[in-house]
């Protein structure tokens, strides 16, 4: 008994601990706001622009719609892979080797556990507010079917960030240095961004293609975001492409825990 | 308080500390002097569970800092060697977030920050972003999120490098006071005069392994007793002549000088009356020339 609740004190102080990492960052964030938030909305403004009005006007049906309406959804997913990504690879990056924030964070009572935990709550939240803000700005374009489904985009957005933000925290611990970071994003995230069926229907790709994309979490995310908005089979989708995010959301958080933990650990 | 025993600590193939005994008595400041390299950041970080040691026994509050580091972290405060504090906040937001962090009461965060800028001369700086601190000032803050804990043990990583001597002498004087109220503290420096002033005791660290072990002053009367006299290098034939005729002088030179140690004072101003030689510096001897003995002159380069 004693042991039960000794253990559940060290528990609710690790979560505390990780609460108080997400806040640290937003802090510092939001000191920034505009810089921060720019091109997390600039981007899919111009996918959509340059994409939607210019290539779609050659384009007049996908799979019984019309171009801004199918690009629309992977526009969501997009914008929660980059969020997470560049926060989780860059962003710690340069918080761990040039602030050194990690050295004076673990002389307090914060572990490894919680700096990693702590970051992928920030990076899942951010992906969250990221993919509604997009969401609500394609929905008052018309480009949602039933708007009162924005808010369930939020869990796309945090699904999708949590297992990529994960991936860009493994790449930080495994890169030599912050140039090393452009060989990732151009062999493993602009691939994945542009062949995960955001872009063209999944159906359309190489075979060999979509077997690999379907081992990164990008391409689950677009078909949930694209079953949120078409408004079509979502509790399917939530079942099937959800779990699987979650899966590889575990898959890829240990991961990360447990290479960031040689670096932070020697 | 803190118990090493054989205490080995491998990075890879390379060895940081190799072999260490110690013990750090409640209420003392202790000293780990030595260059740049020999491990002092090192067997900080073991204390707290940073780094973890390899080999031999480690023990801090009677916790193994292997496993209980949060127990540990949760008594000490650190000023690290790097000030790693956040740019692009103020001051007293940094502060907050490390209140947060040690889990210091809501109500208490904000006296306690402010009594400790009182404290560290940084009151009037509390609203400026850190970008706009100078290195002092940082450095002062560094040691006030060092202190938001009250811990009771302090530890201190190369505090003062690269600070101006104003600066420097007003960090000493705290430390004191803090030590003087019964705080335990451990500090890591190279400057050897920073160690003579603060520490009760200390060791001198070099390649991992610990070359002298005592009080400042047991150390000098133990290894280089007497007074030193420094000559210019120019003057090699005269000192030459004289140390023909004289044997009670230690004698060693390196690119500073020529330096002659002796017993007593009137010895070497004898040198000034006999020979008419006047020197750079005569002063006791110190630390700085037990380190130089003890670890070879190539190190006080590296240093
Ligand atoms: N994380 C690490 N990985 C590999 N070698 C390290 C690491 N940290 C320190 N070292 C090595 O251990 C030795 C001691 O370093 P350190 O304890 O930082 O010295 P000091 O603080 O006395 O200047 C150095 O040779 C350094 O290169
Ligand atoms: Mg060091």
């Amino acid at each position: 008994m004693l042991n039960l609740s000794l253990s559940f004190s060290t528990w609710m102080e690790s979560v505390r601990l990780c609460f108080h990492i997400t806040l640290r960052n937003w802090t510092v964030y939001k000191k920034d706001l505009i810089a921060n938030i720019s091109p997390t909305i600039a981007d899919p403004a111009l996918v959509l622009v340059s994409l939607g009005l210019g290539l779609g006007s050659f384009i007049t049906n996908v799979e019984g719609m019309t171009y801004m309406q199918f690009l629309a959804p992977g526009l969501t997913v997009a914008t929660a892979l980059f969020t997470s990504f560049f926060e989780s690879s860059y962003g710690f990056y340069v918080r761990m080797t040039y602030e050194n924030v990690f050295k004076a964070m673990l002389t307090t009572p914060i572990g490894v556990r919680e700096v990693v935990i702590g970051e992928m709550l920030w990076v899942s939240l951010k992906g969250a507010v990221m993919a509604v803000g997009v969401a609500i700005v394609l929905a008052l374009c018309g480009l949602m079917i039933n708007p009162w489904l924005i808010p369930a985009t939020a869990i796309v957005g945090l699904l999708v960030a949590l297992p990529c933000g994960a991936i860009g925290l493994l790449s930080t611990a495994l890169v030599n240095n912050i140039n090393q970071f452009q060989s990732v994003y151009s062999f493993i995230i602009a691939p994945l961004y542009f062949l995960s069926g955001i872009f063209f229907p999944i159906a359309n790709m190489a075979r060999p293609v979509r077997i690999v994309a379907e081992f990164f979490p990008l391409i689950h995310g677009v078909r949930l975001a694209q079953a949120i908005f078409w408004d079509k089979g979502i509790a399917h989708a939530f079942m099937v492409s959800g779990s699987i995010l979650i899966f590889q959301s575990l898959v890829f958080c240990s991961l990360a825990y447990w290479k960031i933990k040689e670096k932070l650990i020697a | 308080m803190i118990i090493a025993n054989s205490l080995v600590k491998s990075f890879g193939d390379s060895t940081a500390i190799n072999g260490i005994d110690l013990q750090i008595k409640k209420g003392e400041c202790f000293g780990l002097l030595g260059p740049n390299g020999a491990g002092k950041s090192t067997f900080i970080n073991m204390m707290y569970g940073t780094v973890q040691r390899t080999g031999g026994n480690l023990s801090v509050f009677g916790y193994d800092p292997n496993i209980d580091s949060r127990k540990i972290k949760k008594r000490l405060g650190v000023v690290t060697q790097e000030n790693a504090l956040d740019e692009s906040l103020t001051v007293f937001e940094n502060m907050m977030i490390y209140c947060s962090f040690i889990g210091l009461p809501k109500l208490d965060r904000k006296d306690r920050i402010n009594e400790l800028l009182k404290y560290m001369n940084l009151s009037h700086k509390k609203d400026a972003r850190i970008q706009m601190l100078s290195g002092g000032m940082k450095r002062r803050l560094v040691f006030v999120r060092a202190l938001l804990g009250n811990p009771e043990l302090l530890i201190l990583d190369e505090p003062t490098t690269g600070l101006d001597p104003a600066v420097r002498h007003l960090l000493w004087g705290k430390v004191r006071e803090l030590h003087a109220n019964g705080t335990t503290i451990v500090l890591t420096t190279h400057y050897m005069h920073e160690a003579e002033v603060l520490c009760d005791r200390l060791i001198i660290l070099n390649h991992g392994k610990i070359a002298a072990a005592g009080s400042p002053q047991k150390m000098i009367e133990e290894h280089t007793p007497g007074y030193m006299g420094i000559f210019s290098l120019d003057e090699k034939e005269t000192i030459k002549k004289i140390l023909s005729t004289k044997n009670n002088f230690i004698h060693h030179e390196d690119s500073s000088g020529i330096y002659l140690r002796s017993s007593t004072l009137p010895e070497l101003t004898s040198i000034h009356s006999d020979y008419g030689l006047t020197p750079l510096q005569i002063r006791p001897s110190n630390l700085e020339d037990v380190f130089l003995k003890l670890t070879g002159q190539e190190l006080s380069i590296d240093a």
